[in-house]
């Protein structure tokens, strides 16, 4: 039987550079009353400074903490982890957590993550992608973007990215790291540490697994269709664009007024996929579909395509197709021209 | 299982896990020819197989067996001998060439 919504645990990355600041991040969601139902996976107990919430260790690498949330520490690979740590609670050994949060280290790519949940049988009928918290280090994120290539994966796949540090650089230099960061990734959300709050169900979120996903989704196109304007920004996200530090990263967004064959759109999106899924940091969507009465939303990082969720509502008024590509390399033209195609002469 | 074919839901590929009024048999029909038109331009051909796999052929008489959807396009790339890309103008002139 194919397991609801509700019956999936979500799997949460928080990812970021070493140094960044995703421990304290880590911290703050914790310390809260709805972190108590949160596993959090780590590479090293010992690197994440929580000795003062801890309340001991209940199994071998796990520690329980006084919200009640369990951390554990990865030793073999992910996978062997999240079973164990299911495992664990299934045999009512560790608190029922209702959520992950998988800290990975500091030069991660979230695609591999997102493959070995997506290709695992037994992970896929008890967990679901979360959402995927990019920490970027307002101090340092000009380095990091000139030397590791893994910066912008992390920051192009994110839902939420989380600025900390903004108190060591001035005010002009944040306006323009968010003005940065919106250009590169116009789909997630974009907070300073200061404004995050204990426990924020914003970052504790299972994405489109929510109980109402329209709201998720509606946050990946709000930038392009509702543009927002920050101070000294003059710049037209609506129409897309291409990044002038990384001038083959390019994001936009193709609108269709027509309904579309989801099969056509299918075999499309695989081979766009299967030839150029390295050049595809993220595609996220809303699909109106011919013989469907409520929206579908797709999303994807890379190679890797999560099943699409259908929407028990439309987000907004516009019932129009909307998609979401951040791409390097590729010409928003050619993609676009190339679904035309396919979904005018497929059907 | 679909009740009205007797298809085991078997597909792993995201793109086969959508939810449809039509009879997984149907639906796998119709994925089969959209295929097909596209495979065409590299003259290779998709079948059913009992219900459950796919054969990719070649016009050299190769064949693949393939149980997923998933796994097309990087076998009919080896069949073919040359990259099967969306964004090729020339694939994109011979489908609208196509009769509808």
């Amino acid at each position: 039987m194919t397991p609801t919504t509700s019956d999936l645990i979500p799997l949460i990355v928080l990812t970021g550079f070493l140094g960044s600041g995703k421990t304290t991040l880590l911290r703050k969601l914790l310390t809260s009353d709805l972190g108590g139902e949160t596993a959090v996976l780590i590479n090293e107990l010992g690197e994440i400074g929580i000795d003062h919430l801890l309340v001991g260790e209940i199994a071998p690498d796990t520690v329980l903490l006084k919200s009640g949330c369990v951390c554990c520490s990865i030793r073999g690979d992910l996978k062997d982890a999240v079973v164990q740590l299911f495992s664990r609670r299934q045999k009512e050994e560790i608190p029922r957590f209702r959520r992950i949060i998988l800290e990975t280290t500091g030069l991660a790519d979230p695609a591999p993550i997102f493959a070995t949940v997506l290709a695992d049988p037994m992970l896929r009928h008890h967990f679901s992608l979360g959402v995927i918290i990019a920490v970027v280090d307002s101090f340092n994120a000009s380095l990091h973007e000139q030397l590791h290539p893994e910066w912008m994966a992390q920051v192009a796949s994110a839902d939420r990215l989380i600025l900390t540090k903004t108190d060591l650089v001035p005010e002009q230099d944040h306006k323009t790291l968010r003005k940065h960061l919106r250009k590169i990734n116009p789909t997630a959300v974009i907070m300073a540490n200061v404004e995050v709050k204990e426990g924020d169900p914003l970052l504790l979120s299972a994405g489109l697994h929510e109980d109402s996903p329209e709201i998720e989704a509606e946050r990946w196109v709000r930038n392009f269709t509702h543009p927002i304007r920050l101070e000294d920004d003059h710049a037209d996200v609506h129409k897309g664009h291409a990044d002038s530090e990384h001038p083959n990263v390019n994001s936009f967004y193709l609108v269709f007024d027509h309904q579309i064959d989801w099969t056509a759109f299918g075999l499309w999106l695989s081979m766009l996929l299967n030839r150029h899924g390295r050049s595809i940091l993220r595609v996220k969507g809303i699909l109106n579909l011919s013989g469907s009465a409520y929206p579908v939303a797709i999303h994807g990082v890379q190679h890797l395509v999560h099943p699409p969720v259908h929407l028990p509502a439309w987000p907004d008024a516009d019932r129009r197709s909307k998609i979401v590509f951040i791409v390097r390399g590729l010409e928003r033209e050619s993609i676009e021209r190339s679904l035309k195609v396919f979904c005018k002469h497929l059907t | 299982m679909c009740a009205l074919c007797g298809l085991l839901g078997t597909e792993r590929n995201w793109s086969s896990s959508m939810a449809s009024s039509l009879p997984m048999r149907q639906q796998r029909f119709l994925r089969i020819a959209q295929a097909n038109r596209i495979l065409g331009f590299f003259r290779l051909t998709l079948e059913d197989f009992q219900g459950v796999s796919y054969v990719l052929s070649s016009p050299t008489g190769r064949r693949e067996i393939l149980s997923d959807f998933g796994q097309l396009w990087p076998v009919a790339e080896t069949l073919a001998a040359r990259p099967i890309d969306p964004l090729d103008p020339a694939l994109l002139t011979w489908l609208s060439s196509i009769p509808r």
